[in-house]
Order: C-alpha cells, then structure tokens, then sequence
C-alpha cells in the first residue's frame, strides 16, 4: 500500500477521494487522485493494471506463470500501458504529469511497433500495403498461440 | 468505427486440451457476466453519455472489453482444438460440442444463448454508471 499522502487531501496516493457534501440517495466511488503509484509496463501486463492501488487479485487467485520477454510481449506490455494511461485520462484530462507520461509511452510504442512489424509483419489491414504482397494474410493469426514473436 | 490490430492485448499459449475447462471459460465469453456483455453494455450506454469524459471512458472501455472477448476466445479454441472423440464425449463439453463443435459461440455454461438481457442500457447517467460497476463487481 501506498503510504505517501497527499498534502492536498491527506488520502494516501492508493485512495480515493469522496465529496464533503453529496446528493442523497446517489451512490459516489472515490475519487482516483494525481500522483499515484505506477507499475512498470511489464508489471502492469502481468498484474493486468498499471495501478498498484487498483490491484485486486481475485481471493484464490493462484500465481500466474511469468510472461515471457519476446518482442510481441514487449510490444503488448507498452500498449496495455498506453490503453490504461488513456482510461485515466479519460477522466483525468487536466493530470499534466500523466499526459506526458502518455506521451512517452505513445512514442515507446509507436517505435516498438515499426520495429516489430517490419520484422513480423503488418498489425493492420492496411500495414499489407507496405509489404510486397497482401501479407494481412499471413499466419499465424493471434488466437492460434503461435505468435512466437 | 473499429480498427483490428492483429495481436491479443494479453498472450494466450496453451498447450494441452482441456474440454471441461472450456465448458467453464464459455461463460466468461458468452455469460452475463463475461466479455460480450460488458463490451455491448459500454458500447450501447456511451451514446446516451451527457459528457465527453464518459462518451471517451465508455468507448475505450468497451473497446477494451471487444480485446478480452478476443482473449477468452482464443483460450477455448486453444483448449478445444485436436479433440478425440473420447475426449469430448467424456466431458461436459459434449453438449457444446454438438451444436457447435470447435467453434466459439457466445453461450453461458449452462448452455443459455447470450442475451441482451444480460446488460441494461437505461440512457440515464448514474444508472447505467451504477450498472456498469455492478456488472464489472459481478464479472470480478
């Protein structure tokens, strides 16, 4: 757990914050604050949440096998870290800190995916026009488990 | 509109069958609480969202979900792909297996096809909001 707390709230960084006065009858989730505590991309993708203070493992939750480093993991790493910074920001769009971190991890992943397509193939229909032929085709398709990447 | 991006969010190699998981996993897929109905729920409840910040959070999130559907359904295909005859017929697979074999077909465990009733769509905000959180507690 978290235990910096914020001098605004004096909430620890892995709690939320909820209204002084609310409305009866509505029901309120506390508020994610700024600054929280973030996991790497690798973490974040095996914990399934790039929050620690939003990490719940279920109750007889047995320990995952690691994920193997490959590119495509590495690849899948960076955009679960890029989709989860966009959900945050979806509802945190003033968080400067966390915009440039999305800015970041949008430029890491934007690079690790030209990497990984020019040696694997396109990731979009389109990317099939980059290529000598309409390679879109091509095997293995994702839900085979042969993207050995 | 939706652009496919030819990768699972999350990897899934499974080696060995296992048809009596998949008649389990089935219902993360097709049940009330499993992907289509959250990936229909927030894709279905954005358009009446009275805000920008929710017409973005329940599209990405439904967006996501669409990802997870995908995964579950490559952990049944991965579990049921190269089956015996025995193997399925020993297992409580075998009632999936005979109207749909080795495809993915959106069912609950028991066997009940999806349904729209699974989800609730009320085009109010702190309804479908309040909804969402339960489906998501459910699906946990």
């Amino acid at each position: 757990m978290n235990q910096e707390r914020t001098q605004q709230t004096g909430c620890s960084t892995d709690q939320g914050t909820l209204p002084s006065c609310a409305p009866l009858a509505v029901p309120y989730v506390p508020f994610q604050q700024t600054g929280a505590a973030k996991y790497s991309a690798q973490e974040a993708l095996a914990q399934g949440t790039l929050f620690p203070g939003l990490d719940l493992p279920f109750h007889l939750m047995v320990d995952g096998a690691e994920v193997p480093k490959t590119p495509l993991t590495e690849l899948q790493a960076l955009c679960f870290v890029v989709t989860e910074l966009g959900l945050y920001l979806d509802t945190h769009k003033n968080d400067q800190e966390a915009f440039r971190l999305f800015q970041k991890y949008v430029a890491m992943e934007q690079t690790a995916r030209a990497s990984y397509e020019e040696q694997y193939g396109p990731l979009q229909q389109t990317g099939a026009a980059a290529t000598e032929c309409y390679s879109w085709l091509c095997e293995p398709w994702p839900w085979n488990g042969q993207q050995e990447a | 509109m939706f652009i496919y991006d030819k990768k699972l969010e999350y990897p899934v190699k499974i080696r060995n069958s296992n048809p009596r998981l998949a008649s389990i996993i089935i219902s993360q897929y097709g049940g009330p609480d499993g992907e289509m109905s959250a990936s229909l729920r927030y894709l279905s409840q954005r358009y009446a969202m009275p805000y920008p910040e929710l017409e973005g959070l329940l599209t990405d999130i439904g967006t996501e979900e669409l990802a997870h559907l995908e995964i579950i359904a490559s952990i049944v295909h991965q579990l049921t792909r190269n089956l015996t005859d025995e193997q399925v017929e020993q297992s409580p697979f075998a009632t999936y297996f005979v109207d749909h074999t080795a495809g993915i077909y959106p069912t609950t465990a028991s066997g009940f096809p999806w349904s729209a009733a699974f989800i609730g769509v009320k085009g109010d905000v702190i309804c479908d909001l309040t909804e969402d959180m339960a489906a998501d507690a459910a699906s946990m």
